[in-house]
């Protein structure tokens, strides 16, 4: 699913924020990356995304190699992939419909198609009655979870997420990661990006750990 | 794929019309500036397509009138006529005799000129030979030298050039075409720079939208098509109302100009040019603010 071979990333003449990597992630796999904040979590999932270019080596996901991708191919490898970054980017004049609708307008879904997949991720993710609510009325973790319903309305192949439970507390951080469990085991390959080490040990199968100058790849056994 | 290519069309309807709704005057302002720009040339085109009929009714082929002298006989006329006739030069075209009654008769015709004729002793017209020469590039030295000829027959007083007011009205409306090409060309950049500008703010006010939309696969010309639609909605509007404009203007226009055609018993009105040519400028306009958007969102949404 992702296959990172000596991945090198940098901006601008400074140190790289990635240094060699390589790792493989396969379908249907949980993963977790960890590490300090600015050791490179987002900009790893940024790179898998296809948000930015790395400066060295391959990329493959969902067997494709990024690197090689045309402008027009792009769009399309973005629609297997459900995306949460640390800062949801929701359209704040919008209702949280018209946020989970957006993606299948992006694929063409009729209105009335897409209306009755965004109701049912909303549901799906706690949020059933909130449609009219637009995100400046949701707290922090419906926010968070507003983010999940459009990142898996599409019915992606992968969920990438960065932080998703910074700033939320102890019952919602679990109520967001249940979200992801449920997506992971349908089929869903899923990593998340998080420094919260208590939710690594009560869901982690596999954990990446980024480090400045380093990283490494071990499984974290659940307690 | 048809079916999602509709479902895309009308998504991106529906936006340009969520985006309209949410600034109206900004849409509004835009409008009514486009509209004026495009009603000047809309109304000299109108005024030149309603004149050059008229004057292609009128023969532009040059013609020359011989007068006679007042005392020189209709023998004399008839003679002169025969002379002209004889040398037989190839840009002759026609060759007519006029005699002092016939032209008095013609002038008689008119109310104006009755009264004043009168009140005369007897005909003080003189005999004249009107010729009708083919017109040519070097027209006016043919012209003159043809003149210079025939004021040298016997009982010729002078020689008139007669078609120059056609070829004046004729060179005025090639400068008018010219200069109204001209205006258009400037009011297509107008055109452009008020629809680049316009679609250059929004897509700036909606740099985040246009980030989520990438960010969940949306293509280019996904991104694109609203502002396309915009641009080519505010041009058709205010193509429109352009021609609403013109069509305004052209009621006091056509009331000055007739108080001014009644002193020549004439009829003339300036008119819009034909429905297909209005549609065809209506057109014109859509592509211009489509182009003009696609144009501008190409280059304001790379991020």
């Amino acid at each position: 699913m992702i296959e990172f071979q000596h991945v090198f990333k940098s901006y601008g003449t400074g140190a790289p924020i990635l240094d060699d990597v390589s790792f493989k992630v396969n379908a249907g796999e949980f993963a977790f990356i960890a590490g300090p904040s600015g050791a490179g979590k987002s900009t790893l999932l940024k790179l898998i995304a296809g948000l930015e270019p790395c400066s060295r080596g391959s990329i493959h996901v969902n067997g494709q190699r990024l690197d090689q991708l045309t402008a027009h191919a792009r769009p399309y490898l973005r629609r297997a992939v459900g995306v949460i970054l640390q800062d949801t980017h929701l359209l704040y004049d919008r209702s949280a419909l018209d946020n989970v609708m957006l993606p299948l307008a992006v694929t063409g879904h009729p209105s009335s198609v897409a209306r009755s997949r965004a109701r049912a991720a909303l549901q799906k993710v706690g949020l059933a009655g909130k449609e009219q609510a637009t995100p400046i009325y949701l707290s922090g973790g419906e926010q968070q979870r507003l983010a999940i319903a459009r990142a898996i309305v599409n019915r992606p192949a992968l969920l990438i997420a960065d932080e998703p439970t910074a700033n939320l507390d102890r019952d919602t951080a679990d109520k967001v990661m249940s979200v992801f469990k449920d997506f992971n085991q349908v089929g869903v390959t899923t990593l998340v990006a998080t420094h919260d080490e208590e939710l690594m040990a009560r869901y982690a199968q596999r954990v990446f750990v980024v480090e400045p100058g380093r990283f490494r790849d071990f499984t974290v056994p659940k307690s | 794929m048809m079916k999602h290519s509709l479902e895309h069309h009308r998504y991106a309807v529906a936006v340009t019309w969520r985006r309209l709704l949410q600034q109206p005057f900004s849409f509004l302002t835009n409008v009514a500036v486009i509209a004026l720009a495009l009603a000047l040339p809309l109304l000299g085109s109108t005024i030149l397509v309603s004149i050059q009929p008229v004057t292609q009714h009128v023969s532009a082929n040059p013609s020359i009138t011989v007068f006679m002298e007042p005392t020189a006989s209709l023998a004399q006329a008839q003679a002169a006529a025969k002379a002209i006739g004889d040398l037989q030069d190839p840009n002759v075209l026609e060759l007519r005799l006029v005699s002092k009654d016939e032209a008095f008769n013609d002038l008689q015709s008119n109310e104006a000129w009755r009264q004043a004729l009168d009140v005369l002793p007897d005909n003080p017209l003189p005999h004249a030979i009107t010729v009708t020469l083919l017109a040519d590039q070097a027209m006016s030295t043919t012209a003159d030298v043809l003149a210079r000829q025939w004021e040298q027959l016997d009982g010729v007083q002078f020689v008139q050039l007669d078609s120059v007011w056609v070829q004046r009205i004729e060179a005025l409306l090639r400068i008018g075409s010219i200069s109204l090409a001209l205006v258009t060309f400037i009011i297509v950049l107008v055109v452009l720079a008020a629809v680049f500008n316009t679609v250059r703010m929004q897509a700036l006010s909606l740099r985040e939208e246009i980030a989520v939309a990438r960010l969940v696969g949306a293509t280019e010309s996904f991104v694109r098509r609203p502002f396309l639609y915009q641009g080519g909605l505010t041009c058709a509007i205010a193509a429109l109302i352009a021609i609403g404009l013109a069509k305004l203007a052209l009621i006091p226009l056509n009331e000055a100009l007739s108080s001014l055609t009644r002193t020549y018993d004439a009829l003339f009105a300036l008119q819009l040019p034909s429905t297909a040519t209005l549609v065809l400028f209506v057109l014109a306009a859509i592509v211009l603010g489509a182009f003009s958007a696609r144009w501008s969102v190409t280059r304001h949404t790379r991020y």
